[in-house]
């Protein structure tokens, strides 16, 4: 995984609003891209981008709100805080129930802006990581042979070797043999190590 | 015979009636140039002959009898009386005079005087002229407008039924009486009195004009307005005024309670337009003042750096001004609408008022998801128009187009066009692609609180049409190709000759 620079990327279809949010961004150290549609931005979306999206709720053709509905579909996990005018603060409420990170009015103060988009970042930052994480685990899992596949799911399950010996009908000592490998191939350290891997994998 | 004395021949002839003398033998001895006229006889051919020939039948007998009779110092039945009779003209018709005889003075054997009076004509006359006294009375009194003439003082002479109901007093009650004082309303004394004067000082029969309220005598005040003229005599001195005058009370009270409810209409309807579209423009003034916001706040931190970097700075400071003119025009559009201004027709190029008004339209085309489009034909005619009136019967439309075509997912373009039709005018048309109107809308749209909207008040598209027929045009709906709905106005081109 390539751990590129986080960027934020302005979606507005003015130009000055676009243009001045993208040097404010850039005043406080913080690397801006923009896009004047919500299409424009669609055909170069890149969901191994790490960032935030700065996007207008009221845009001609595809609005914010449906944007964020179509990254919904993809799937894409980047944060999105919504810019709204001071009449459509039902369309921001919809933006939050559709899984917006934050909404901010314009005009706002820069602060405002940065600690919100600080927030976002570290947000996407956390995503990707626990997502890597994750991804992670799900790899050394598909490393196990079925039966090391059998031992961790009973010893996961609380099981001690004998019983899991006696589950499976095998000696207690190949039971032994085939735990030493799952820990191993898992990178576990501990049991409870590899209970929370196997709980953050497995969720439902 | 006796002849009489050249004194009494020269009273005859100096008399403007028909006079004969006879004497005592009934002979005429003098016969004047208008008993001439009036017998058809030449003095020379009835001097000498009897009375009797002058008689008509019925009488003649009755005429020598009764001068038989007062010669016989009888009782004078006709002398000093005068009496109607009938008598023979020379081409033997018959008529009727009124005779008077009288004794000469000093004469023996007596001589008479006859006076003849045409009767017959002068009754004509008369009955003609009472038919037409009561032709005249009738005209005035059928008359629609109030008649009143007055004599130079001002005093009334007449007055017809017209004026008599206006003014709920009896004929006899305004007859006779200042016609300022008694009938017009006090604060209006003056300018009935200027007006008066300015009709007696001004020659020729012109009648002018003027305008006051008479008060009634339940104390109401009548609007009215007057025309004068001046009665003149032979002599072209004027000797009164006769005044005519229409009552223009309700007419007035109706002008100005519809012109009212129009100037009602309009500013709800603006009210109502604003409301629809406030969302749009605080969006739009919104746009600026972000804009602004976020590069004073970048130069603020790009200035706290250790080494600022001046070009970005100052372009980001350009940036600023230019916002902030941005944010002036479009507060610059909305208090032209809002302001109740009086109709100001301009002299403008009907490309340029759409264009100005092109950043409101262009926020309602944003609100509803949509695009506006302008079709502008160049060198169009200038037209005459009362811009920001034009001006909001566009946004009526647009907005109205943007609704229609929304509602129905269509593709939501909506586009402004002129064109230059075939007898030079300037045409406007705003069309959509929507659904266009349902056949039994068609005639309808135009009535006041008619709607398809489920919010809409129904007022917008007749106040936009009353615009544009103040503007000497119509509005007018045809379908759009290939669908939808089109809205037009022709505008007369402005003529260099108009100037």
């Amino acid at each position: 995984m390539k751990d590129s620079p986080q960027t934020v990327i302005v979606v507005d279809d003015d130009d000055a609003v676009r243009n001045s949010l993208r040097l404010l961004l850039k005043s406080a150290g913080i690397h801006a891209e923009v896009a004047e549609s919500a299409r424009e931005y669609l055909g170069r979306f890149d969901a191994n981008q790490g960032g935030c999206l700065l996007l207008d709720v009221r845009m001609p053709g595809m609005s914010g709100l449906e944007l964020q509905q179509e990254l919904n579909m993809r799937g894409a996990t980047i944060p999105v805080i919504f810019i709204t005018g001071n009449g459509d603060i039902p369309m921001a409420v919809e933006a939050m129930q559709h899984g917006a990170f934050d909404f901010l009015q314009k005009p706002f103060r820069d602060q405002d802006l940065l600690d919100r988009v600080q927030r976002a970042l570290a947000r996407d930052t956390e995503n990707r990581t626990r997502l890597r994480h994750t991804d992670r685990i799900r790899e050394r899992l598909a490393s196990l042979s079925p039966r090391e596949r059998e031992v961790l799911e009973l010893v996961t399950q609380g099981k001690a070797n004998k019983m899991v010996a006696s589950d499976l009908g095998v000696s207690q000592r190949t039971v032994e043999i085939h735990r030493a490998h799952v820990m191993q191939k898992m990178e576990a350290s501990s049991l409870a190590e590899l209970v929370r891997m196997m709980m953050t994998v497995a969720p439902p | 015979m006796s002849t009489p004395t050249p004194e009494v021949l020269a009273l005859l002839e100096a008399t403007v009636d028909a006079a004969v003398i006879v004497d005592d033998r009934g002979r005429i001895a003098a016969f004047n140039r208008s008993a001439e006229e009036m017998f058809g006889y030449r003095a020379a051919d009835a001097l000498g002959r009897n009375i009797g020939m002058l008689m008509a039948p019925a009488d003649r007998a009755y005429h020598d009898g009764h001068m038989r009779g007062y010669l016989a110092g009888g009782e004078p039945r006709i002398l000093g009386r005068g009496r109607d009779v009938r008598v023979l003209h020379r081409d033997g018709s018959e008529f009727s005079v009124f005779l008077s005889v009288g004794r000469i003075p000093n004469t023996d054997p007596p001589m008479f005087l006859g006076h003849l009076h045409d009767t017959s004509l002068r009754r004509k006359a008369l009955a003609t002229l009472e038919k037409e006294r009561q032709l005249n009375r009738l005209y005035l009194d059928l008359a629609q407008v109030m008649l009143v003439a007055t004599d130079r003082a001002g005093v009334v002479r007449l007055v017809n039924q017209r004026a008599v109901r206006v003014l709920g007093k009896q004929s006899a009650d305004i007859v006779g009486s200042s016609w300022i004082d008694c009938c017009v309303a006090p604060d209006d004394r003056a300018t009935a009195r200027n007006a008066f004067r300015a009709v007696l000082m001004a020659g020729g029969d012109e009648p002018q004009g003027c305008e006051y309220h008479v008060r009634s005598a339940d104390g109401e005040d009548r609007f009215i307005t007057w025309r004068c003229v001046a009665l003149r005599d032979n002599n072209d001195v004027a000797t009164g005024i006769m005044l005519s005058g229409e009552d223009v009370t309700d007419q007035r009270r109706a002008e100005s309670e519809a012109h009212r409810a129009l100037e009602r209409m309009n500013s709800v309807s603006r009210l109502a337009t604003m409301g629809e579209m406030a969302a749009g423009i605080s969006h739009e003034l919104n746009q600026p003042l972000a804009a602004i916001a976020n590069y004073a706040q970048a130069c603020a931190r790009m200035l706290r750096t250790p080494t600022p970097d001046v070009p970005v700075i100052s372009g980001a400071i350009e940036q600023i001004a230019g916002q902030a003119l941005r944010a002036g025009e479009i507060i610059k559009r909305i208090r032209s609408l809002v302001r109740n201004e009086d109709v100001r027709r301009e002299t403008r190029d009907i490309n340029g008022l759409i264009r100005e008004v092109n950043t409101l339209l262009a926020s309602d085309a944003r609100v509803h998801d949509g695009a506006l489009a302008l079709d502008l034909a160049d060198e169009l005619p200038p037209v005459t128009v009362d811009g920001v009136q034009i001006q909001q019967v566009l946004m009526n439309l647009v907005h109205n187009a943007f609704e229609a075509s929304g509602e129905h997912g269509a593709a939501t373009e909506v586009r402004i066009a002129t064109r230059r039709v075939a007898n030079g005018d300037v045409e406007v048309s705003v069309s959509d692609l929507g659904p266009g109107l349902p056949r039994d809308a068609e005639h309808r749209i135009f009535e006041p609180f008619f709607t398809t909207k489920p919010t809409g008040t129904g007022l917008g598209l007749a106040i936009s049409r009353s615009i544009i027929k103040a503007h000497d045009a119509r509005l007018e709906y045809r379908a759009n190709n290939p669908r939808g709905a089109c809205f037009y106005f022709v505008l007369p081109a402005f003529q260099e000759s108009q100037r």
